[in-house]
């Protein structure tokens, strides 16, 4: 109804061809002006800080004494120092398991509370709870949980004979990165389950009729219905997932600060203890311009890889 | 005005010690006046009110002046925070420090001025420095400057021990290493963990290497890795402390999970007085933790205190103590003459024996001269008169290394210690790490 009603609104003026006239100029001017807050605001808190560490990464710098020139002595300190090679690969492979554990999971509990069963808002707001607590409470919590001797694991394995749950959770390094992935998927879970459940409740009813009529059972409707058209949902939560995981620091900071024998020393953390800890804040902006540089490219790579940028509906003839 | 302030503190604690002779500048007519922010980090509730209480009484005494102490949590991030605020334009003028490499970063960047007495120009050799035993000013005596007044007690580390659990396995404290070796396979047929530990914050592991390394090659091992010599992690005493410390550990002397349990939640303390765990090495804070937990088993004199064992073939003296030799405030360079002139009054509140008698009242061993004569006023007067006397004979009392080196070695030396701890770095590995950091720069 918009353009028709706009066109014919009384009183307003015959402005069309006018503006057809005036050109290019006026309308680039026009554009600028109205992009100017969001460019100034991503400006002064985006690009300016990220430059300033690609500058930072060139000097030597403990914040209180002054800023002195380091050339690119840093950066060749990033190719013989084990920690961070070491801290890349557990940051991959956090994002990649991330990834792969929490796809599925979201898309089972996106669809199945999406639907219209019995007690589904209850399961739902059950779902949900780790996303309303602080990070920070959250590691206390498990903190609690988890600690040997004194914990809750502790107890219920002494108590109900369950010798399996005394386990050194986090400080065994063949277990702790483990922890951690499951307690990330317990707290990002639920997030993800929102985007799918909205992807989902985007679907028009009209495909499931369609292809109920035709006779296919749950599992073809799943995949020649749902799973196609959830398509740009599962591109987004891919990216929120694999840049969330890359940067991924509180609960690892909280928990284990990178220990067991470094099996959880992720990129942010290694980067934090060289700046904040170590106040060698010039090696720590390359690890940071690394880590930066690294999430842009898996952004732009999945978008490239998935024609996200080119989206089109994945509805053509419907409604 | 000096007096005064002393006999007000010295009443508002109920003491009836003499106050000190008047040790405030020669009156000068209009002295300058200021309001000044003080940091200072928590040290518990009656730490913290005894300090605001100071705060009151100068300001009363001190028209037109103003202290406000900002209680700071006890964290790794108050030293972060610290280092822009000193940076910045508006710093604390007084700051709650630590000695060595800390203090050092803040000298090289002009961001601390030493310290002299209001209105004299004789910083960096204050008057009050013959108040304090001579060894809490050394970690904060930087060429021939002080830079820093003790504000608290000292902190020797030494083993606490449950005298019950010792004595009902038949033992007494161990007073060397092979001894406390036999000690742990002991203990552990009984089902009591010879030693508590909680290492998941790192510092507590860092006090068996500085023992160690102490016993086996006196102060030298650890002086010669502070002075920047090349390849001093791979000197023979430090490579057989860092062994000594995996022996501990095969041997299960400690907890199941010691890297996951963390000392500061308590629960290391709760194994000794419960009788889980014999005994824990630990700053003597633990007792003033202990006692606030379990105040009978300190009330009966159940906890034992013992000096950490000695090596077979070692050349370090066994008197030698490791530990924090005090906790400091600091003077901020970016404040006003003003300022400056105000902070430096408040600090005389500090070195009085009013004031050494309320840190006694409050568990603290005070490194104000003198401070033996009225130790037996504290509740626990029978366990810190020993330390004092400790203290004041110790041959050496190496400050804690994380605070010596300062954060940009420390803090790589902690993560790899941790992973000698756990059994997942040899102590050839650990050397390699860390001997790139013998540098100077």
């Amino acid at each position: 109804m918009s353009v028709g009603s706009a066109a014919v609104r009384p009183g307003s003026p015959p402005a069309v061809g006018a503006r057809m006239r005036s050109g290019g100029a006026q309308r680039l001017a026009a554009d600028i002006l109205g992009l100017s807050p969001a460019l100034l605001l991503y400006g002064v808190f985006i690009v300016v800080p990220m430059l300033f560490a690609l500058v930072l990464s060139f000097t030597r710098w403990n914040v209180v004494g002054p800023i002195r020139w380091a050339g690119f002595a840093n950066w060749q300190l990033l190719f013989s120092d084990p920690l961070a090679h070491g801290a890349l690969l557990t940051t991959i492979e956090l994002a990649g398991l991330s990834w792969v554990v929490q796809t599925p999971l979201a898309m089972a509990l996106g669809i199945f509370i999406a639907g219209r069963q019995r007690y589904r808002a209850v399961y739902a707001s059950i779902y949900l709870l780790p996303l309303l607590m602080s990070t920070a409470a959250l590691a206390l919590m498990w903190q609690g949980v988890l600690a040997p001797t004194f914990g809750g694991m502790a107890f219920i394995a002494r108590n109900l004979h369950l010798g399996f749950l005394d386990q050194n959770w986090l400080g065994d390094p063949r277990l702790t990165f483990y922890v951690i992935i499951g307690l990330v998927t317990w707290q990002f879970v639920p997030l993800h389950t929102l985007l799918y459940q909205a992807g989902r409740r985007a679907i028009p009813n009209e495909l499931y009729e369609a292809i109920r009529i035709d006779g296919a059972g749950p599992l073809q409707t799943f995949f020649y219905v749902t799973l196609p058209q959830l398509r740009y949902t599962i591109v987004t939560d891919t990216i929120l997932i694999l840049t969330g995981s890359l940067t991924y620091f509180d609960i690892i900071y909280i928990l284990t600060q990178g220990g067991p024998a470094n099996t959880t020393l992720v990129l942010a953390m290694d980067m934090y203890n060289v700046g904040f800890a170590q106040t060698l804040f010039g090696y720590a902006s390359v690890l940071a311009v690394v880590l930066g540089a690294l999430g842009i490219a898996v952004a732009l790579v999945l978008v490239r890889l998935t024609g996200f940028g080119s989206m089109r509906s994945g509805q053509e003839g419907i409604s | 005005m000096g007096a005064a302030a002393v006999a007000l503190v010295a009443a508002a604690c109920g003491s009836s010690v003499a106050p000190a002779s008047p040790r405030s500048s020669s009156s000068s007519g209009a002295a300058p006046t200021a309001s000044i922010t003080v940091w200072w980090v928590t040290n518990g509730t009656n730490v913290n009110d005894m300090w605001d209480s100071i705060a009151k009484t100068f300001d009363a005494q001190h028209p037109g002046d103003n202290v406000t102490i900002d209680i700071q949590p006890s964290s790794n991030s108050y030293k972060q925070k610290l280092l822009t605020a000193l940076a910045g334009s508006t710093p604390p003028a007084l700051f709650f420090t630590w000695g060595g490499g800390p203090m050092q970063q803040y000298i090289a960047a002009n961001s601390i001025q030493p310290m002299g007495d209001p209105g004299q120009s004789n910083a960096g050799n204050p008057s009050w420095k013959s108040d304090f035993l001579a060894s809490s000013l050394q970690p904060v005596t930087f060429h021939g400057k002080i830079y820093g007044m003790p504000i608290l007690g000292t902190q020797p580390v030494f083993f606490f021990y449950n005298k019950k659990v010792l004595s009902d396995a038949g033992l007494s404290f161990p007073t060397t290493f092979s001894a406390l070796l036999n000690d742990c396979s002991t203990f552990n047929a009984k089902g009591i963990t010879p030693i508590a530990l909680g290492n998941a914050d790192q510092w507590e592991g860092l006090m068996y290497l500085e023992y160690l390394a102490d016993r086996i090659g006196g102060p030298q091992a650890f002086d010669n890795i502070q002075n920047n010599q090349a390849n001093a992690w791979s000197q023979p005493a430090i490579q057989q402390a860092l062994t000594d410390i995996q022996t501990l550990a095969r041997d299960k002397c400690f907890n199941s999970g010691y890297d996951s349990v963390t000392y500061t939640n308590g629960s290391t303390d709760a194994m000794v007085y419960g009788g889980k765990a014999a005994m824990q090495l630990m700053g003597d804070w633990d007792l003033g933790g202990i006692q606030s937990d379990d105040p009978a088993i300190i009330n009966s004199s159940g906890i034992g205190i013992g000096k950490f064992p000695t090596v077979t073939g070692g050349t370090g003296n066994p008197a030698d103590l490791v530990g924090n030799t005090t906790s400091y405030t600091g003077l901020a360079a970016h404040i006003s003459k003003a300022q400056t002139y105000v902070a430096e009054q408040f600090m005389q509140y500090f070195y009085t024996d009013a004031y050494a008698t309320a840190e006694i009242a409050n568990g603290q061993v005070p490194v104000i001269s003198g401070t033996s004569s009225y130790l037996g006023s504290s509740s626990l007067a029978s366990y810190l008169e020993p330390i004092y006397q400790d203290v004041a004979n110790a041959p050496s009392f190496q400050y804690s290394w994380d605070q010596a080196l300062g954060p940009t070695k420390a803090t790589p030396m902690l993560s790899n210690l941790a992973n000698v701890f756990e059994l997942t770095e040899t102590p050839q590995q650990m050397a390699a790490a860390m001997n790139p950091y013998q540098t100077s720069s």
